[in-house]
């Protein structure tokens, strides 16, 4: 078979496999908030109410399309396209495993793997605010605004520190290539970035989920106090649209968190580890970051505006910039 | 002018994080704890004769005949105007009876104030408390609806003498 063949089939793999596991995670989001608040949660669509997402999925298809008076439609259509493309398109870099045979074509288990894959995943992530604000904007709903306003504020802040951690790895690993990021993790659980580099890992975690717009940094929807943020007026599969984005973007920084710290496909103390071993392992680090972004909604209360911006300014950032600059030393003379 | 003293957080405090681990924590505990969820058509709620639910009128000891004289005095102490009652005359000792006795089950709201109206012990509030149907005109019960043996009732008879025998006395009928 053709490589070009091979790539596409690798495409339709990985996207399937990705909005899968985002369906999955709206379940998952569903049933970990019912634990932590002692209930059962959804258990009636098929066996433990695994089939829940499908009906859900049927549920959004068959509501009524809202588009308010006075929106503007234009932008009122393409918001939910520019929130969800480009978390999925952060997905083509990400090395899900290494080598792998596919139809006597050898390649490797990621969509595209260009040699500046984590300054793409940070570019084209950043572009997900846009979706965000013009749907705030374009929904003409003060409501709407407000949540729009106050997310691009949070992501824009929250992302300098995202870089800046990032940074620190790249500088350590000496390559712009989650590859070689990976490959510079290999060996045991002792060779991870997460101990050369824990300020760092500490500021990504805190810094996706302001990137994700998840709790405790939720600006964007804010449901007690702007009935819903941006989406408000958002209905049927635009709606979901924008949740599917929002779910896919988690997947992303969880898998980039496991790429960067945590040492990505590689399996510990197993270097060349068959491919299947390799995506075992990868999905078994990024669910640890999944069940974080869930656990974590259900345990502290979003913060208060100005905390938000204080927290990302005066501390975040002067932490991040302070351990590029140590790493920095440290790299260059020792 | 109050000055609310608050109290001087910690240093531990003030760097937030330990206490996000500590409460990370608390809600992981919280997963294995045993659940409140009631699983409901399977496991119902338990009822006892406090229970009140929908008004249900009593049948005499006959089970023919409905206890109730159609006086009217629940049609009146109704406060949601959910019962209508027409009366009509009867051969038997008791010469009145309901020719039509309705319970809009939409507008009753399960007050319980038919009950301590009734003089004659001919409604009382069951134990049932399902209420659901396809149309609004199924959902105005009319007496082959709601009449009960009176043995389907007992439990709630006595309970209602039980609390109210200050000032209620049990009616001639029962």
């Amino acid at each position: 078979m053709s490589p070009l063949l091979v790539t596409i089939l690798k495409v339709l793999l990985i996207y399937g496999g990705v909005i899968t596991l985002a369906a999955g995670m709206t379940l998952a989001e569903r049933k970990v908030s019912a634990w932590i608040q002692w209930r059962i949660g959804p258990n009636r669509v098929g066996p433990f109410g695994t089939l829940q997402p499908l009906a859900d999925g049927i549920k959004f298809i068959f509501k009524e399309e809202l588009i308010p008076d006075g929106a503007n439609k234009f932008l009122f259509r393409l918001a939910p396209v520019l929130a969800a493309a480009p978390a999925m398109m952060a997905i083509a870099v990400i090395p899900f495993a290494g080598e792998i045979t596919l139809f006597g074509v050898h390649t490797t288990l990621s969509i595209a793997d260009i040699p500046i894959s984590a300054l793409y995943v940070v570019a084209v992530s950043g572009l997900g605010v846009y979706g965000v604000i013009l749907g705030g904007w374009s929904s003409n709903s003060k409501y709407s605004l407000l949540g729009g306003l106050r997310a691009s504020a949070q992501m824009v802040s929250y992302e300098l520190s995202l870089i800046l951690a990032i940074l620190s790895i790249v500088v350590l690993s000496g390559s712009l290539d989650l590859r070689a990021i990976v490959a510079a993790q290999a060996g045991g659980i002792q060779d991870w970035n997460l101990w050369r580099q824990p300020l760092a890992f500490g500021l990504f975690v805190i810094a996706t989920f302001a990137e994700t717009n998840r709790h405790p940094f939720d600006f964007a929807e804010c449901e007690p106090e702007l009935v819903g943020g941006f989406h408000t007026e958002y209905s049927s599969m635009k709606f979901a649209l924008f949740f599917l984005g929002e779910y896919v973007a988690m997947i992303v920084m969880a898998s980039m968190t496991a790429t960067l710290f945590l040492g990505g496909p590689e399996v510990p103390f197993w270097h060349g580890a068959p491919w299947f071993v390799q995506l075992f392992a990868f999905l078994a680090k990024t669910s640890v970051f999944l069940f974080l972004f869930l656990w974590v909604r259900w345990t502290l209360p979003r913060f208060r505006f100005d905390q938000l911006m204080r927290l990302g300014w005066k501390v975040m950032l002067p932490l991040s910039l302070a351990n590029v600059f140590l790493t920095g030393l440290v790299v260059s003379f020792f | 002018m109050v000055i609310v003293k608050r109290k001087e957080l910690s240093l531990a405090e003030r760097l937030y994080l330990p206490e996000v681990f500590r409460a990370l924590s608390i809600t992981f505990r919280a997963i294995f704890k045993k659940k409140v969820t009631r699983q409901y058509p399977e496991e119902r709620l338990v009822t006892t004769a406090v229970t009140r639910g929908q008004p249900r009128l009593v049948l005499l000891d006959d089970n023919q005949h409905l206890a109730c004289v159609s006086c009217g005095l629940c049609e009146i102490a109704c406060p949601a105007y959910a019962i209508t009652i027409d009366g009509a005359e009867t051969e038997r000792c008791i010469e009145r009876e309901p020719k039509r006795f309705e319970i809009d089950m939409l507008r009753c709201i399960l007050c319980g104030f038919c009950e301590e109206a009734c003089p004659k012990d001919a409604i009382f509030m069951s134990d049932e408390l399902e209420l659901a149907d396809f149309s609004r005109a199924a959902l105005i019960y009319d007496i082959e609806k709601l009449k009960r043996p009176r043995a389907a009732l007992q439990p709630r008879i006595d309970y209602f003498y039980g609390a109210n025998d200050r000032w209620r006395k049990r009616s001639s009928t029962s």
